[in-house]
């Protein structure tokens, strides 16, 4: 399927300070930014750490085609809701709310970016690991994590090649010949996932 | 060698709108001993169902089905450790965005340590000469990379059998001789079900399925002939299912 070629949160490798950062400095840093996002309440404000963290971006050598990549996918959303914003309270907190919620995609895509995968698995399993005395596995919650990234770029890919499908048959306007295709091969691909994790005897509780 | 038995095993399952279940296998009874065995037979025959049976994906409605011992329903954990599996299609199979991370996904219960993990998916991908692609995404790789990716993965663990289904279907040529080749050099017990029938020639022993149940088992020659025989005799008669 074309659109499946891209990935969700891609590693850039490289040596830069950022790329060198103890992991959960990283964690610690996507969780300021996204506290932040609720605190910054003038978006010149906003503006200027989200200069700030494109700049950090940049230095860690991951590129400015890795940094719209993260960010395109949104921009018809932001669109909506800069505009609906716009029109209820006015410029500068539609500003705000655009460059606020750019924020914490720029620091969830940095992290991701410049931390291989399993150094993250890793990571999310430190972190879900005082939830053990509750009964949770913290290896399902790395599993789980995992599969969203692999998941969501195969669900875009569905979609656009169910988009292509119904554009030959003329159906391009058919709400119903998009949906239904795209909703049964993902249940069919969710089935076939949970299978090869069956198979690989993955995500089944720890002894 | 593994010993896999088979005692009487069926699957039938309920379908909508139909008062009995539908039989995908009836009264199967086998010990798979065999260090090459192949599973020959139409579509729809049952030759996945009878592979499922053997990992526990698919759990037998009748009858029992061990691995060295251990029940496929009773100590599933035990048999896929034992088990590995591969499906025809390694885009279903391969969980992880690139070929290092679902090598490394595939260690993550028998591996604790991050690094030792690391060059132990380095070593198995190194095996199938697949090192230089294994940070590339998955999608990028040709069919025979991502096949021989999945057996990659499914080979990190070291399972003592390795169940292959239809494994060379979606492959070319090219590809199909270098799976073939690979099976050939691994150590595993390998059961594996095929449309390939100089695949099939390759294997000690091969089963035939026909409708849920074993046609013929014996040697790959005399197999490889029943099946040709069994599908002649439906074309001739009509039977175009």
């Amino acid at each position: 399927m074309r659109g499946h070629g891209f990935l969700l949160a891609n590693y850039v490798p490289g040596t830069s300070l950022i790329h060198r950062m103890p992991l959960w400095l990283k964690f610690l840093l996507v969780l300021a930014c996204g506290m932040a996002s609720f605190l910054i309440v003038d978006w010149r404000l906003a503006a200027a750490a989200l200069g700030v963290l494109c700049g950090l971006f940049l230095l860690s050598g991951a590129g400015p085609v890795r940094l719209f990549r993260a960010v395109r996918p949104l921009l018809p959303i932001l669109l909506v809701i800069g505009a609906f914003q716009w029109w209820q309270l006015g410029g500068p907190v539609a500003a705000r709310i655009v460059l606020n919620i750019l924020l914490c995609v720029v620091a969830a895509s940095l992290l991701t970016a410049t931390t291989p995968l399993h150094r993250l698995l890793d990571g999310v399993v430190s972190l879900a690991r005082p939830f053990r005395r509750f009964g949770a596995d913290p290896e399902r919650f790395a599993l789980t994590i995992a599969i969203m990234l692999r998941s969501i770029p195969f669900i875009a890919g569905a979609f656009s090649d169910v988009r292509d499908s119904a554009r030959a048959r003329g159906l391009e306007r058919n709400p119903r010949a998009l949906v239904l295709p795209v909703f049964i091969t993902t249940v069919a691909y969710a089935r076939h996932t949970g299978e090869a994790l069956a198979a690989r005897g993955l995500g089944e509780p720890e002894d | 060698m593994s010993i896999i038995s088979l005692r009487n095993a069926g699957v039938s399952v309920a379908v909508d709108g139909f008062p009995d279940p539908k039989v995908l296998l009836q009264d199967i009874s086998l010990e798979l001993t065999e260090e090459r065995i192949g599973v020959i037979g139409a579509n729809g025959s049952g030759k996945s169902t009878l592979l499922r049976l053997l990992n526990g994906l698919v759990a037998p409605t009748e009858g029992t089905v061990t691995v060295n011992g251990a029940d496929t329903v009773r100590n599933v954990r035990a048999v896929r450790q034992q088990v590995g599996f591969v499906f025809t299609d390694p885009l279903s199979q391969l969980v992880m965005p690139t070929g290092r991370e679902d090598v490394e996904l595939s260690l993550r219960r028998s591996v604790r340590h991050g690094k030792e993990r690391r060059e132990q998916a380095a070593a198995a991908l190194d095996r199938f000469g697949l090192l230089p692609l294994a940070d590339q995404s998955i999608y990028e790789l040709s069919g025979g990379e991502r096949q021989l990716l999945a057996l990659a993965s499914v080979l990190a663990v070291e399972p003592g059998v390795l169940v292959l289904d239809e494994p060379s279907t979606l492959l070319d040529l090219r590809n199909r001789e270098l799976l073939r080749r690979t099976l050939a050099g691994l150590s595993q017990q390998i059961i594996m079900s095929t449309h390939d029938l100089e695949l099939a020639l390759d294997m000690d022993r091969v089963l035939v399925v026909e409708s849920g149940q074993i046609a013929y088992d014996g040697g790959a020659a005399a197999a490889v002939e029943h099946y040709r025989s069994l599908s002649a005799r439906s074309l001739s008669g009509g039977d175009f299912r």
